[in-house]
Protein backbone atom coordinates (compact mmCIF):
# COMPACT_ATOMS: atom_id res chain seq x y z
CA UNK A 1 0.00 0.00 0.00
CA UNK A 2 2.81 2.29 1.26
CA UNK A 3 4.30 2.20 -2.65
CA UNK A 4 1.94 4.15 -4.46
CA UNK A 5 2.33 6.94 -2.27
CA UNK A 6 4.96 9.68 -3.49
CA UNK A 7 6.39 11.25 0.04
CA UNK A 8 7.00 14.87 1.10
CA UNK A 9 8.71 16.31 3.66
CA UNK A 10 7.28 19.65 5.25
CA UNK A 11 9.93 21.83 6.08
CA UNK A 12 8.82 24.74 8.49
CA UNK A 13 7.52 28.11 7.14
CA UNK A 14 6.38 26.11 3.37
CA UNK A 15 3.20 24.52 2.42
CA UNK A 16 2.32 21.85 0.43
CA UNK A 17 -1.03 21.06 -1.68
CA UNK A 18 -0.89 17.90 -4.37
CA UNK A 19 -3.45 16.56 -6.85
CA UNK A 20 -1.65 13.03 -6.42
CA UNK A 21 -1.34 10.65 -3.78
CA UNK A 22 1.21 11.94 -1.17
CA UNK A 23 2.05 10.92 2.45
CA UNK A 24 3.37 14.21 3.74
CA UNK A 25 5.39 14.27 6.92
CA UNK A 26 6.56 16.96 8.67
CA UNK A 27 7.97 17.38 12.89
CA UNK A 28 6.47 19.98 15.40
CA UNK A 29 6.93 21.68 18.64
CA UNK A 30 5.49 25.05 18.88
CA UNK A 31 4.75 25.66 15.34
CA UNK A 32 1.29 24.62 14.05
CA UNK A 33 0.46 22.45 11.35
CA UNK A 34 -2.93 22.40 9.26
CA UNK A 35 -3.38 19.12 7.54
CA UNK A 36 -6.63 20.28 4.93
CA UNK A 37 -8.40 17.78 2.96
CA UNK A 38 -11.28 17.73 -0.24
CA UNK A 39 -13.40 15.10 1.11
CA UNK A 40 -15.06 15.29 -2.15
CA UNK A 41 -12.47 15.69 -4.64
CA UNK A 42 -10.16 13.06 -2.06
CA UNK A 43 -6.94 15.45 -2.30
CA UNK A 44 -5.34 17.60 0.14
CA UNK A 45 -2.08 19.74 1.49
CA UNK A 46 -0.33 20.81 4.62
CA UNK A 47 1.07 24.15 6.18
CA UNK A 48 3.86 24.34 8.72
CA UNK A 49 3.84 27.94 10.35
CA UNK A 50 6.09 28.74 13.03
CA UNK A 51 4.44 32.47 14.70
CA UNK A 52 0.89 33.16 14.74
CA UNK A 53 1.24 36.42 13.07
CA UNK A 54 2.83 38.59 10.18
CA UNK A 55 5.16 41.13 11.74
CA UNK A 56 4.86 43.55 8.34
CA UNK A 57 8.55 43.29 8.39
CA UNK A 58 9.90 39.90 6.92
CA UNK A 59 8.88 38.11 3.83
CA UNK A 60 5.44 37.57 3.95
CA UNK A 61 5.70 33.93 3.78
CA UNK A 62 3.88 31.01 5.39
CA UNK A 63 5.93 31.07 8.34
CA UNK A 64 3.01 33.39 10.07
CA UNK A 65 -0.04 31.50 10.45
CA UNK A 66 -2.26 34.30 9.34
CA UNK A 67 -0.61 33.69 5.66
CA UNK A 68 0.25 30.11 5.70
CA UNK A 69 -3.78 29.25 6.60
CA UNK A 70 -4.53 31.37 3.74
CA UNK A 71 -2.40 30.74 1.04
CA UNK A 72 -2.82 27.04 1.97
CA UNK A 73 -6.67 27.49 1.31
CA UNK A 74 -6.42 29.67 -1.26
CA UNK A 75 -4.11 26.68 -3.09
CA UNK A 76 -6.72 24.33 -3.15
CA UNK A 77 -8.72 26.49 -4.67
CA UNK A 78 -6.16 26.68 -7.13
CA UNK A 79 -6.70 23.19 -7.50
CA UNK A 80 -10.45 22.88 -8.02
CA UNK A 81 -11.74 22.32 -3.99
CA UNK A 82 -15.20 24.41 -2.95
CA UNK A 83 -15.35 25.37 0.09
CA UNK A 84 -18.08 23.38 1.70
CA UNK A 85 -15.69 20.50 0.81
CA UNK A 86 -12.88 21.14 3.10
CA UNK A 87 -12.32 20.31 6.36
CA UNK A 88 -9.32 20.26 8.48
CA UNK A 89 -7.31 18.70 10.70
CA UNK A 90 -5.01 20.86 12.97
CA UNK A 91 -1.85 19.76 14.99
CA UNK A 92 1.20 20.90 17.10
CA UNK A 93 1.41 24.09 19.15
CA UNK A 94 3.46 22.79 21.98
CA UNK A 95 4.64 24.57 24.22
CA UNK A 96 8.31 23.03 24.85
CA UNK A 97 10.43 25.47 26.17
CA UNK A 98 9.99 25.74 29.82
CA UNK A 99 7.62 28.17 32.41
CA UNK A 100 7.17 30.66 29.60
CA UNK A 101 5.03 32.72 31.09
CA UNK A 102 3.85 36.46 29.63
CA UNK A 103 2.03 37.37 26.42
CA UNK A 104 4.92 38.03 24.70
CA UNK A 105 5.79 34.01 24.98
CA UNK A 106 3.09 31.07 24.63
CA UNK A 107 3.76 30.66 20.86
CA UNK A 108 2.36 27.46 20.78
CA UNK A 109 -1.09 28.90 22.57
CA UNK A 110 -1.26 31.53 20.48
CA UNK A 111 -0.46 29.42 17.14
CA UNK A 112 -3.27 27.08 17.99
CA UNK A 113 -5.28 30.28 18.56
CA UNK A 114 -5.39 31.72 15.10
CA UNK A 115 -5.81 28.54 13.41
CA UNK A 116 -9.23 27.90 15.17
CA UNK A 117 -10.14 31.55 14.72
CA UNK A 118 -9.32 31.61 10.91
CA UNK A 119 -10.69 28.15 10.23
CA UNK A 120 -13.81 28.96 11.88
CA UNK A 121 -13.98 32.65 10.08
CA UNK A 122 -13.35 30.61 6.78
CA UNK A 123 -16.06 28.13 7.62
CA UNK A 124 -14.13 25.18 7.75
CA UNK A 125 -14.95 22.85 9.81
CA UNK A 126 -11.75 20.92 12.10
CA UNK A 127 -12.58 17.34 12.21
CA UNK A 128 -9.73 16.68 14.68
CA UNK A 129 -7.07 17.68 16.29
CA UNK A 130 -3.70 17.24 18.78
CA UNK A 131 -2.37 20.35 19.87
CA UNK A 132 -0.75 22.05 22.93
CA UNK A 133 0.84 19.79 25.34
CA UNK A 134 4.70 19.49 26.63
CA UNK A 135 5.83 17.59 23.78
CA UNK A 136 7.02 17.12 20.43
CA UNK A 137 4.70 15.70 17.71
CA UNK A 138 5.58 13.71 14.36
CA UNK A 139 2.61 14.17 11.57
CA UNK A 140 2.37 11.63 8.61
CA UNK A 141 -0.86 12.91 6.47
CA UNK A 142 -2.21 11.00 3.82
CA UNK A 143 -3.32 13.44 1.68
CA UNK A 144 -6.04 11.49 -0.53
CA UNK A 145 -7.52 9.37 2.68
CA UNK A 146 -7.12 12.69 4.89
CA UNK A 147 -5.79 10.02 7.07
CA UNK A 148 -3.45 11.47 9.85
CA UNK A 149 -0.80 9.28 11.58
CA UNK A 150 0.86 10.80 14.75
CA UNK A 151 2.64 10.48 17.39
CA UNK A 152 4.14 11.98 20.25
CA UNK A 153 8.41 12.50 20.30
CA UNK A 154 10.12 11.88 24.11
CA UNK A 155 12.81 14.51 22.96
CA UNK A 156 11.88 17.84 21.55
CA UNK A 157 13.76 18.68 18.27
CA UNK A 158 12.08 22.30 17.52
CA UNK B 1 -28.21 28.36 45.00
CA UNK B 2 -26.33 27.85 48.09
CA UNK B 3 -25.54 30.93 50.37
CA UNK B 4 -22.50 32.57 50.68
CA UNK B 5 -20.63 33.80 53.57
CA UNK B 6 -19.54 37.58 52.70
CA UNK B 7 -15.66 36.00 52.80
CA UNK B 8 -16.29 33.57 50.18
CA UNK B 9 -18.46 36.28 48.55
CA UNK B 10 -15.27 38.72 48.82
CA UNK B 11 -13.11 36.11 47.56
CA UNK B 12 -15.35 35.40 44.29
CA UNK B 13 -15.77 39.05 43.47
CA UNK B 14 -12.01 39.00 44.24
CA UNK B 15 -11.31 36.60 41.73
CA UNK B 16 -13.82 37.87 39.16
CA UNK B 17 -11.99 40.82 39.14
CA UNK B 18 -8.59 39.70 38.74
CA UNK B 19 -9.82 38.04 35.89
CA UNK B 20 -11.46 40.53 34.60
CA UNK B 21 -8.15 42.66 34.72
CA UNK B 22 -6.10 39.95 33.02
CA UNK B 23 -8.43 40.14 30.40
CA UNK B 24 -7.94 43.62 30.15
CA UNK B 25 -4.60 43.59 29.86
CA UNK B 26 -4.72 41.11 26.90
CA UNK B 27 -6.73 43.20 25.22
CA UNK B 28 -4.74 45.94 25.71
CA UNK B 29 -1.87 44.35 24.23
CA UNK B 30 -3.47 42.51 21.35
CA UNK B 31 -4.94 46.24 20.29
CA UNK B 32 -1.26 47.48 20.59
CA UNK B 33 -0.23 44.26 18.58
CA UNK B 34 -3.03 45.01 15.89
CA UNK B 35 -2.47 49.20 15.31
CA UNK B 36 1.35 47.96 15.28
CA UNK B 37 0.38 45.70 12.07
CA UNK B 38 -1.40 48.27 10.68
CA UNK B 39 0.98 51.06 10.39
CA UNK B 40 3.45 48.20 9.30
CA UNK B 41 1.22 47.39 6.25
CA UNK B 42 0.39 51.12 5.57
CA UNK B 43 4.18 51.29 5.42
CA UNK B 44 4.19 48.29 3.20
CA UNK B 45 1.42 49.03 0.99
CA UNK B 46 4.04 52.59 0.39
CA UNK B 47 7.15 50.51 0.21
CA UNK B 48 5.64 48.18 -2.17
CA UNK B 49 4.64 51.01 -4.71
CA UNK B 50 8.40 51.98 -4.57
CA UNK B 51 9.40 48.34 -4.80
CA UNK B 52 7.61 48.47 -8.26
CA UNK B 53 9.40 51.42 -9.53
CA UNK B 54 12.43 50.23 -8.39
CA UNK B 55 12.56 46.62 -9.99
CA UNK B 56 11.28 48.11 -13.31
CA UNK B 57 14.24 50.25 -13.01
CA UNK B 58 16.11 47.24 -11.87
CA UNK B 59 15.06 45.28 -15.06
CA UNK B 60 14.43 48.00 -17.45
CA UNK B 61 17.65 49.79 -17.02
CA UNK B 62 19.95 46.80 -17.60
CA UNK B 63 18.16 45.27 -20.83
CA UNK B 64 18.49 48.95 -22.70
CA UNK B 65 21.99 49.04 -22.35
CA UNK B 66 22.34 45.46 -23.81
CA UNK B 67 20.18 45.99 -26.55
CA UNK B 68 22.01 49.72 -27.40
CA UNK B 69 25.64 48.12 -26.81
CA UNK B 70 24.93 44.62 -28.68
CA UNK B 71 23.42 47.11 -31.50
CA UNK B 72 26.38 49.59 -31.12
CA UNK B 73 28.60 46.51 -31.52
CA UNK B 74 27.01 45.32 -34.92
CA UNK B 75 27.73 48.52 -36.69
CA UNK B 76 31.32 48.81 -35.34
CA UNK B 77 34.11 49.26 -38.58
CA UNK B 78 36.31 46.67 -38.76
CA UNK B 79 39.42 48.31 -37.47
CA UNK B 80 37.47 49.95 -34.19
CA UNK B 81 37.38 46.22 -32.90
CA UNK B 82 39.02 47.63 -29.63
CA UNK B 83 36.00 49.61 -28.53
CA UNK B 84 34.47 46.33 -28.99
CA UNK B 85 35.85 44.68 -25.59
CA UNK B 86 34.53 47.68 -23.57
CA UNK B 87 31.08 47.06 -24.82
CA UNK B 88 31.30 43.65 -24.48
CA UNK B 89 32.39 44.47 -20.57
CA UNK B 90 29.59 46.63 -19.88
CA UNK B 91 27.00 43.91 -21.24
CA UNK B 92 28.35 41.44 -19.36
CA UNK B 93 28.34 43.24 -16.31
CA UNK B 94 24.77 45.07 -16.71
CA UNK B 95 24.15 41.00 -17.73
CA UNK B 96 25.21 39.68 -14.17
CA UNK B 97 23.49 42.36 -12.52
CA UNK B 98 20.08 41.78 -13.91
CA UNK B 99 20.59 37.64 -13.80
CA UNK B 100 21.60 38.67 -10.26
CA UNK B 101 18.45 40.52 -9.46
CA UNK B 102 16.35 38.31 -10.99
CA UNK B 103 17.34 35.21 -9.18
CA UNK B 104 16.72 37.00 -5.86
CA UNK B 105 13.42 38.08 -6.98
CA UNK B 106 12.23 34.27 -7.55
CA UNK B 107 13.79 33.18 -4.40
CA UNK B 108 11.74 35.82 -2.61
CA UNK B 109 8.60 34.58 -4.29
CA UNK B 110 9.69 31.17 -3.69
CA UNK B 111 10.29 31.98 0.02
CA UNK B 112 6.27 34.02 -0.11
CA UNK B 113 4.72 30.65 -1.21
CA UNK B 114 6.21 28.58 0.84
CA UNK B 115 8.11 26.63 -1.35
CA UNK B 116 11.46 26.57 -0.06
CA UNK B 117 13.04 23.91 1.05
CA UNK B 118 17.46 23.24 1.71
CA UNK B 119 18.77 20.91 -0.41
CA UNK B 120 21.62 19.50 1.19
CA UNK B 121 25.01 18.46 -0.22
CA UNK B 122 28.28 18.28 0.69
CA UNK B 123 29.46 21.21 -0.10
CA UNK B 124 33.31 22.93 -0.84
CA UNK B 125 33.00 26.01 1.32
CA UNK B 126 36.54 27.07 -0.31
CA UNK B 127 35.59 26.95 -3.98
CA UNK B 128 31.94 27.84 -3.61
CA UNK B 129 33.50 31.22 -1.68
CA UNK B 130 36.13 31.96 -4.46
CA UNK B 131 33.20 31.07 -7.35
CA UNK B 132 31.17 34.01 -5.64
CA UNK B 133 34.16 36.44 -5.39
CA UNK B 134 35.19 35.71 -9.05
CA UNK B 135 31.80 36.42 -10.13
CA UNK B 136 32.21 40.15 -9.00
CA UNK B 137 35.48 40.42 -10.08
CA UNK B 138 34.62 42.88 -13.00
CA UNK B 139 32.43 44.93 -10.80
CA UNK B 140 35.23 45.17 -8.15
CA UNK B 141 38.15 45.22 -10.47
CA UNK B 142 35.78 48.66 -12.32
CA UNK B 143 35.25 49.82 -8.72
CA UNK B 144 39.01 49.18 -7.74
CA UNK B 145 38.05 47.19 -4.75
CA UNK B 146 40.21 44.04 -3.80
CA UNK B 147 37.97 41.18 -2.55
CA UNK B 148 40.24 39.47 -0.12
CA UNK B 149 39.32 36.03 0.87
CA UNK B 150 40.50 34.61 3.97
CA UNK B 151 40.19 31.27 4.69
CA UNK B 152 40.82 29.82 8.24
CA UNK B 153 39.66 26.98 8.22
CA UNK B 154 42.49 24.19 9.85
CA UNK B 155 40.91 21.00 10.36
CA UNK B 156 39.31 18.48 7.29
CA UNK B 157 41.28 18.03 4.13
CA UNK B 158 43.02 21.93 4.14
CA UNK B 159 42.26 22.71 1.15
CA UNK B 160 38.57 20.83 0.24
CA UNK B 161 36.96 21.72 3.29
CA UNK B 162 33.32 19.86 2.92
CA UNK B 163 29.99 21.27 5.08
CA UNK B 164 26.80 19.89 4.73
CA UNK B 165 24.26 22.32 3.70
CA UNK B 166 22.65 23.69 0.66
CA UNK B 167 24.86 25.53 -2.01
CA UNK B 168 22.53 27.56 -4.14
CA UNK B 169 20.97 29.06 -0.76
CA UNK B 170 24.93 29.67 0.29
CA UNK B 171 25.81 31.31 -2.78
CA UNK B 172 22.83 33.31 -2.98
CA UNK B 173 23.45 34.40 0.79
CA UNK B 174 26.95 35.70 -0.19
CA UNK B 175 26.51 37.11 -2.96
CA UNK B 176 23.97 39.30 -0.95
CA UNK B 177 26.62 40.16 1.39
CA UNK B 178 29.60 40.49 -1.38
CA UNK B 179 27.21 42.51 -3.80
CA UNK B 180 25.79 45.24 -0.39
CA UNK B 181 29.65 45.59 0.53
CA UNK B 182 30.64 46.57 -3.02
CA UNK B 183 27.71 48.79 -3.64
CA UNK B 184 28.56 50.63 -0.06
CA UNK B 185 32.00 50.75 -0.33
CA UNK B 186 34.14 53.74 -1.26
CA UNK B 187 36.39 53.57 -4.63
CA UNK B 188 39.90 52.00 -4.16
CA UNK B 189 39.34 50.10 -0.69
CA UNK B 190 38.17 46.80 -0.27
CA UNK B 191 36.11 43.92 1.16
CA UNK B 192 37.22 41.43 3.41
CA UNK B 193 35.49 38.17 3.60
CA UNK B 194 36.88 35.91 6.82
CA UNK B 195 35.38 32.09 6.70
CA UNK B 196 36.32 29.95 9.98
CA UNK B 197 34.82 27.03 11.60
CA UNK B 198 33.41 26.99 15.33
CA UNK B 199 32.59 22.91 16.38
CA UNK B 200 29.99 22.49 13.37
CA UNK B 201 28.94 26.14 12.99
CA UNK B 202 30.82 27.87 9.84
CA UNK B 203 31.38 31.70 10.42
CA UNK B 204 31.07 33.88 7.58
CA UNK B 205 32.11 37.40 7.87
CA UNK B 206 32.06 40.04 4.85
CA UNK B 207 33.50 43.46 6.05
CA UNK B 208 33.41 47.01 4.22
CA UNK B 209 34.93 50.17 4.29
CA UNK B 210 32.00 51.77 2.54
CA UNK B 211 29.68 54.55 4.62
CA UNK B 212 28.50 52.10 6.84
CA UNK B 213 24.99 51.77 8.63
CA UNK B 214 23.35 53.88 11.86
CA UNK B 215 22.54 52.53 15.27
CA UNK B 216 19.24 53.04 14.46
CA UNK B 217 18.85 51.57 11.12
CA UNK B 218 20.70 48.81 11.60
CA UNK B 219 17.11 47.68 12.93
CA UNK B 220 15.50 48.43 10.02
CA UNK B 221 17.69 47.12 7.17
CA UNK B 222 16.33 43.54 7.25
CA UNK B 223 12.54 44.61 6.78
CA UNK B 224 11.48 44.04 3.10
CA UNK B 225 11.58 46.60 0.76
CA UNK B 226 13.62 49.01 2.72
CA UNK B 227 15.97 50.97 1.15
CA UNK B 228 18.07 53.48 3.45
CA UNK B 229 18.53 55.87 0.93
CA UNK B 230 14.94 55.20 -1.37
CA UNK B 231 14.90 58.44 -2.76
CA UNK B 232 14.32 59.03 -6.36
CA UNK B 233 17.18 60.84 -6.33
CA UNK B 234 18.64 57.71 -4.44
CA UNK B 235 22.60 56.67 -6.21
CA UNK B 236 22.58 53.33 -5.61
CA UNK B 237 20.26 50.56 -7.19
CA UNK B 238 18.62 47.79 -5.64
CA UNK B 239 15.36 47.05 -4.75
CA UNK B 240 15.36 46.23 -1.00
CA UNK B 241 14.57 42.74 -0.83
CA UNK B 242 18.40 41.40 -0.51
CA UNK B 243 18.80 40.91 3.20
CA UNK B 244 15.15 40.17 3.72
CA UNK B 245 15.87 37.37 1.43
CA UNK B 246 19.17 36.86 3.19
CA UNK B 247 17.48 36.24 6.66
CA UNK B 248 14.79 34.15 5.16
CA UNK B 249 17.27 31.87 3.36
CA UNK B 250 19.19 31.75 6.80
CA UNK B 251 16.02 30.92 8.34
CA UNK B 252 15.73 27.90 6.15
CA UNK B 253 18.81 26.25 6.37
CA UNK B 254 18.77 27.24 10.52
CA UNK B 255 21.36 30.10 10.58
CA UNK B 256 22.00 33.62 11.69
CA UNK B 257 23.22 36.74 10.97
CA UNK B 258 24.70 40.06 12.92
CA UNK B 259 25.74 43.44 11.81
CA UNK B 260 28.46 45.43 13.63
CA UNK B 261 28.41 49.16 11.51
CA UNK B 262 29.87 52.41 12.79
CA UNK B 263 28.16 55.22 10.22
CA UNK B 264 31.35 56.63 8.15
CA UNK B 265 33.40 53.62 9.38
CA UNK B 266 32.27 50.86 7.28
CA UNK B 267 30.26 47.63 7.88
CA UNK B 268 30.50 43.72 9.23
CA UNK B 269 27.62 41.54 8.43
CA UNK B 270 28.59 38.08 9.82
CA UNK B 271 26.37 34.95 9.52
CA UNK B 272 27.00 31.44 11.88
CA UNK B 273 25.89 28.57 9.80
CA UNK B 274 24.93 25.03 11.59
CA UNK B 275 26.12 21.64 9.79
CA UNK B 276 23.16 20.27 8.33
CA UNK B 277 22.02 16.78 9.34
CA UNK B 278 20.98 14.08 7.18
CA UNK B 279 18.74 12.30 9.28
CA UNK B 280 15.88 14.89 10.71
CA UNK B 281 14.60 12.69 13.86
CA UNK B 282 11.97 10.43 13.01
CA UNK B 283 12.52 10.30 9.47
CA UNK B 284 15.36 9.59 7.32
CA UNK B 285 17.00 11.71 4.63
CA UNK B 286 15.83 9.59 1.54
CA UNK B 287 12.62 9.28 3.35
CA UNK B 288 13.04 5.25 3.35
CA UNK B 289 11.68 5.12 6.89
CA UNK B 290 8.99 2.87 8.23
CA UNK B 291 5.50 4.48 9.37
CA UNK B 292 3.29 2.37 10.12
CA UNK B 293 4.17 2.33 14.03
CA UNK B 294 2.10 0.56 16.32
CA UNK B 295 1.94 3.25 18.84
CA UNK B 296 0.49 5.41 15.92
CA UNK B 297 -2.80 7.65 16.61
CA UNK B 298 -4.79 7.90 13.69
CA UNK B 299 -6.90 10.90 13.42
Amino acid sequence: MENRYLQHFLYPSSLFVNKEPFVIKTILGSCVAICIWDKKLKFGGMNHYMLPNWNGNDLASPKYGNIAIDKLIERMFYYGSNRKDLVAKIFGGGELLEASTGNSMMIGERNIRVARLMLEERNIPIVASSTGGKRGRKIIFFNDTGEVRHKFLEKKVY
Amino acid sequence: MSELTDKQLLRELRLRLEERKKFDNEMKELSKDFQSVTKKLKESEALKSHFISNISNEIVNPFTSILGLSKAILSVEKNDWKKVVSMVALIHSEAFNLDFQLRNIFVAAKIEAGEIAPNITKVNIRSLAQTVIDSFNIISRKMGIDIDLQFNVEYGFGKNFYFKTDSEKLKLILSNLINNALKYSYKDSKVIVKIWVDEDILNISVQDYGTGISEKNQKIIFERFKRLDSGINSINRGHGLGLSITKSLLDVLGGKIEIDSKKGEGSTFSIELPEAKNVIEGFSGDGNDVFFDDDDEIF
